[in-house]
């Protein structure tokens, strides 16, 4: 077709085949959705974050839904790098774009995970997974203090090969301050937001509605918010930006893309319609093709001013 | 072809996730827009169920499915003892219906009274052995299914006892059944998110100390693989 839009998007250095990606956490390692979606019609996705050895999680009541989201929390629970570069990146189909998430309680976990990926030409990216507590600094958040942030990215930027993407807490008071830190520490492009911070509470128990107390609140409740911090990152930053945080539509995706992100990863909507990251994919190309912008990115900030 | 115990997760636009249902009944198609029509026996408990009951002929509802294991075919010429309760006895009807000839089930099915159980019809027209309790004795036995199971093991011939109802209820009858030494199946309801393995929000305690997976793993486990303490 004469007119049809090229979705091509380049994420620091990642090549895509259009910019719709899911999410860490949201999409297993990529063959669970398989039977509901044909992988080839999205980016690519994030793999469920990985530490060195396979982790086991918190105890259940894990998740819980609120008003136009859910918390969660699942905690560490994951297969363990040897087993996803084994048993999990073989059996996916061929062509279809893999980022690996890489997280742990120490940076020095974050650089094991990262080395034993660098000769994995599978993997295309890394994105870190800056929302886990950093157990020697009393469990804050690596994302959540510019120093611990910045050290965690220079200790990755110097173990990984693939393109790094730094995944952003939202936990924290100014997104630009964390979104430079990164930028200076080396950092290919970032990721944001992660869930957010928050609680619910179970009147006739007494008690919280997870057995760990606090959880991530994701789902379309987070989406202004994420939407905000994309775009004072975008504003702060000149490295490229993914936007995540309660994308659910096209429509959705296509704000992110006006605030300045290059690609966008869809999380909880996953859950609702294993279709939803196609049908938001061919969504943005229809967008692009009425307004007539003849590639993807032109999209990119091209927020108008008042 | 759905098989008994499988589930299927079920949406209208909101609340925002889907709600986990048993396949009560798979029927030939009923209009020419269905390549089959799937029937689930709920219970209003909350927004998602309500609004699902306001549901008007035509309305569209978004279904993924089939999700998780299904329950495991009875052999043939073995007795099972198939105990429902609440809305866990949709997951169950499936077991009665299809059970190979030959195999001998006895149903036993539990509800706080009379007005509380769905389907009685069609559960009555099944070629099992059906008896009722009831907590306040409205119909059949007053009491708990635990009492007729136990009897029913007694009789010594029993191979497997499969359940599906309130998490107290499945747990007394796994319990039953490990001391008259039957393989007891049970089918979890542990809230779910995604409902085919990748939120790991459906977790379920195993006595190992790790986690079953309820929308992959299961629903339906062998009742020894489940903790039961842990549970939700
Ligand atoms: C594998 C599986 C199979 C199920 N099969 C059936 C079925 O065939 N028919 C049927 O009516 N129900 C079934 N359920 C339970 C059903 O999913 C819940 O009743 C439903 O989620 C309630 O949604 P709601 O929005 O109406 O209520 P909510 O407002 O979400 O909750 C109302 C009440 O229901 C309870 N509840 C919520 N979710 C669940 C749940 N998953 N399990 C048990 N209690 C819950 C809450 O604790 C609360 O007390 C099944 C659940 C699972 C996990
Ligand atoms: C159940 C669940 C598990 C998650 N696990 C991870 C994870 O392992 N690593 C990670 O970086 N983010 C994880 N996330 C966060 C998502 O990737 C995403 O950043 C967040 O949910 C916001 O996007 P959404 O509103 O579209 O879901 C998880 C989210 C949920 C709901
Ligand atoms: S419901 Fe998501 S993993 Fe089971």
């Amino acid at each position: 077709m004469s007119d049809a839009v090229d979705m091509r998007v380049d994420l620091a250095g990642i090549p895509l085949r259009n910019p719709v990606l899911t999410a860490s956490g949201t999409f297993g390692y990529g063959t669970e959705l398989a039977p509901f979606l044909d992988l080839t019609r999205i980016g690519g996705f994030v793999a469920k974050s990985l530490t060195p050895k396979p982790r086991i999680g918190n105890p259940p009541p894990r998740i819980a839904e609120v008003p136009a989201g859910m918390l969660n929390a699942i905690s560490l629970e994951n297969v363990g790098v040897e087993a996803f570069v084994e048993d999990k990146l073989p059996a996916l189909p061929e062509g279809v774009t893999v980022i690996a998430s890489v997280f742990g309680t120490e940076p020095a976990h974050y650089a094991e995970v990262c080395e034993r990926l660098a000769e994995v030409p599978r993997v295309a990216g890394i994105e870190v997974n800056a929302s886990c507590p950093h157990v020697k600094a009393g469990g804050i958040e690596f994302g959540q203090d510019p120093k611990m942030l910045g050290d965690l990215v220079t200790v990755v930027k110097r173990a990984a090969r693939q393109p790094v993407l730094v995944k952003l807490s939202p936990n924290v008071t100014r997104i630009a301050d964390m979104a430079k830190v990164c930028e200076d520490a080396g950092a290919d492009g970032l990721s944001l937001i992660n869930a957010v911070q928050a609680m619910d509470v179970d009147i006739r128990r007494r008690r919280t509605v997870l057995r760990n107390g606090l959880g991530g609140l994701s789902g379309p409740a987070i989406r202004p918010i994420a939407l905000r911090m994309v775009w004072q990152a975008a504003q702060a930053v000149k490295i490229p930006i993914c936007g995540i945080g309660g994308i659910s539509t096209p429509e959705d995706a296509i704000k992110f893309l006006l605030c300045g992100a290059t690609a966008i990863q869809v999380g909880t909507a996953n859950y609702l319609d294993p279709e939803a990251a196609g049908r938001i994919a061919d969504g943005i190309a229809d967008y692009a093709r009425e307004q007539g912008f003849p590639r993807v990115s032109d999209l990119v900030g091209a927020l108008e001013s008042w | 072809m759905l098989s008994p115990g499988e589930v299927t997760n079920v949406r209208r636009d909101d609340p925002l996730l889907p709600r986990p249902m048993a396949v009560f009944r798979q029927r030939p198609a009923s209009g020419p827009e269905s390549p089959s029509d799937v029937e689930v026996l709920y219970k209003v408990e909350g927004r998602g169920t309500a609004l699902l009951a306001e549901a008007r002929e035509g309305a569209r509802i978004r279904l993924v499915g089939p999700l998780g294991r299904p329950f495991p075919t009875p052999r043939p010429g073995a007795r099972v003892v198939v105990v429902g309760g609440g809305t866990g006895i949709a997951s169950v009807y499936g077991l009665a219906a299809e059970a190979p000839s030959g195999s001998r089930s006895t149903l036993i099915l539990g509800a706080r009274s009379a007005t509380d159980l769905m389907a009685r019809a069609d559960f009555e027209a099944l070629p099992a052995i059906l008896q009722f309790t009831t907590e306040d004795g409205s119909l059949g036995e007053k009491g708990l299914v635990t009492a007729p199971l136990e009897r029913a093991l007694a009789e010594g011939d029993v191979d497997t006892v499969y359940c599906c109802g309130p998490t107290p209820m499945m747990r007394a009858c796994a319990e039953r059944a490990a001391a008259a030494g039957v393989t007891c199946v049970v089918s979890l309801e542990n809230n779910m998110a995604c409902g085919f393995g990748v939120c790991l929000g459906c977790a379920a305690p195993r006595p190992a100390g790790d986690y079953a997976l309820v929308c992959r793993d299961g629903p339906v486990f062998d009742a020894s693989e489940i903790q039961w303490d842990g549970l939700p």
